[in-house]
């Protein structure tokens, strides 16, 4: 079903109603993305069907490929190239594009790959939502690789998320995934949208051709990309390379190059993190939750508070790298956490990790298709507070 | 304010309630407008769901409905859990016939066999929303008619603007039944 723009009334003509996905593929237009290859599938379909409209009037190019690793294939291309490229999918979509984010990663090709998580495993539930690809979103591709992950919980945070990917993408030459859930992908929201800031460019090669090597890394640890036609001698594999971007598997050379590979986001994480805490300060107990479970995390924190109840929201809006230290400050007070997901535990796991044994930690799990309730989660942060 | 148009899928419940939404976000509303919906085009339980405010809406799902419309039997037992105590249930007499006793306002009325004689069921929905509009004064109802005219394809229009007419009739005619009968089924 297409999704109409609506211009309210004058009194509000700042708000649009708008869906998450529609708000993804405007987000993705001011951010100055202009190629987008993907395969439709279900709850993630209206980002290409809108910009298979949008990107035309930006002369930008919509291609929808034979599926979605030539998707993810046809982005990396389109992004060495020189264009903010895109591509969306969801469940077993995301799975099938796992080698080539891993591709992109080690080659340093800036891309956004947004995933809509609907109810797994397999084929799963198309129509459902879910938040069962936190960990393969870190974890997907094999090898160890860097990787950003941006959590959205709302229309409008889907819109200025993914302005940010291309942002993160472009600055640190990284692969990012925007991912949220089917309830906010197709929820209609009136939105009042900021006015973006200029797209954010790429370090291009610069200075004399002989001395380039495509992998030496500037100041910022990030390697400068030959723009084609420039005149740069450039070499792109997939193969663990050196810095003159041929395959090498000299230890030494192997262990410079993938160490900085995996030190370049950690380097710059206060840049790359980003978090919402809610009322933490004097919290008992403090709800960990992203996408639609935040949401639903932020109503239950109102609704214990208004009967006395100390307690508070951590959001990771960065999801990976995970905000740690963060987290820690938020929880520091907390005699428990509670971590609702649409999942049987996974970011569960990784709270436990950055928090230790030091604080109780219980998890709020679902996994039947349905969103988490409000009053489900205020349930058991006052049964945490007995 | 909550509101749900539950029913089957293929029944424009979801196109219906964007049409809403748009009534709404027209008048300076906030409106958080969310669907569920099995993966089949046709058939299976189906509900689009607002939440209407003033200011911006905390969660964006229904949790305590106001207004609950059912155009098939299917939607009545997972959403009747989710009225609120005295909320409106508009039922069609067609498809969901019987209303369970409850603690809220039972309303049924004849929408699909509104559209059928209009010439064609597909526009239930359409009935649906002036039936609930007219009942309910949720939204203007020219704002209503606005959002009809901006989402639907030229060739469905005057239908379309038909069954909103009707619609509004049904829910003119019961609120004056309910004013004159002040003990509703």
């Amino acid at each position: 079903m297409s999704i109409a723009t609506v211009a309210v009334e004058p009194a509000a003509s700042n708000l649009r109603l708008l869906s998450g996905n529609h708000a993804c593929a405007l987000g993705a237009i001011a951010a100055g993305c202009r190629f987008f290859a993907g395969y439709p599938i279900t709850p993630s379909s209206e980002i290409a069907e809108r910009l298979s409209r949008e990107l035309p009037r930006v002369d930008g190019v919509f291609i929808q490929m034979e599926d979605e690793i030539a998707s993810i294939a046809a982005v990396i291309g389109a992004s060495m190239g020189g264009a903010k490229a895109m591509t969306a999918t969801s469940g077993p979509g995301f799975s099938l594009k796992q080698e080539n984010l891993g591709y992109a990663a080690l080659a340093e090709i800036p891309c956004v790959i947004v995933n809509v998580m609907r109810g797994g495993p397999s084929t799963g539930m198309p129509t459902r939502p879910a938040q069962g690809d936190i960990m393969q979103a870190r974890w997907g591709s094999h090898g160890d690789f860097p990787v950003i992950v941006l959590a959205p919980g709302s229309v409008r945070e889907i819109y200025e998320e993914t302005i940010r990917a291309f942002a993160l993408a472009e600055t640190y030459r990284t692969p990012v995934t925007v991912l949220y859930d089917q309830s906010i992908a197709q929820l209609l929201e009136t939105v009042e949208l900021k006015q973006p800031g200029a797209p954010v460019e790429r370090k291009w090669a610069s200075g004399p051709p002989e001395k380039y090597q495509p992998y030496a890394p500037l100041d910022n640890g990030v390697p400068a990309m030959a723009r084609p036609g420039d005149g740069y001698r450039s070499h792109t594999t997939g193969l663990t390379h050196a810095e003159n971007g041929f395959p090498t598997q000299t230890p030494e050379v192997v262990e410079r190059n993938i160490g900085r590979l995996l030190g370049k986001l950690e380097r710059h994480r206060a840049a790359i993190e980003s978090f919402q805490t809610l009322r933490c300060e004097d919290a008992d107990v403090v709800v960990v939750a992203v996408g639609i479970s935040a949401r639903a995390a932020g109503s239950a924190v109102a609704a214990c508070r208004a009967k006395g109840i100390r307690a508070g929201m951590f959001r990771p809006i960065t999801l990976w790298p995970f905000p740690e230290e963060a987290l820690r400050r938020a929880a520091s007070g907390a005699r428990a956490v509670l971590v609702p997901e649409m999942n049987a535990g996974q970011m569960r796991l990784e709270v436990e990790r950055v928090l230790g044994r030091d604080v109780r930690i219980e998890g709020l799990h679902k996994i039947s298709g349905d969103p988490i309730d409000p009053a489900a989660i205020t349930a058991r942060i006052e049964a945490l507070c007995i | 304010m909550e509101i749900r148009l539950g029913g089957t899928g293929g029944q424009g419940l979801i196109l219906s309630a964007k049409m809403l939404a748009d009534a709404l976000a027209r008048g300076g509303r906030r409106v958080a407008q969310s669907q569920t919906y099995e993966p089949t085009s046709r058939g299976g339980f189906c509900h689009s769901d607002l939440v209407v405010s003033h200011v911006e809406v905390d969660y964006p799902l229904a949790t305590a409905i106001d207004y609950l419309v059912l155009l098939d039997r299917i939607a009545l037992k997972p959403s009747l859990p989710l009225a609120k105590p005295g909320a409106l249930v508009i039922a069609d007499t067609r498809l969901c016939p019987e209303l369970p006793e409850g603690k809220y306002t039972g309303c049924s009325l004849a929408l699909s066999r509104t559209a059928i004689d209009l010439g064609s069921e597909r526009v239930t929905n359409i009935v649906a929303l002036g039936a609930l509009v007219a009942l309910t004064g949720v939204c203007e109802r020219a704002a209503l008619e606005r959002a009809v005219r901006a989402d639907t394809p030229r060739s469905f229009l005057d239908l379309n603007l038909e069954a909103l007419e009707a619609g509004f009739r049904l829910g003119t005619e019961q609120s004056v039944r309910r004013v004159a009968s002040p003990a509703p089924a």
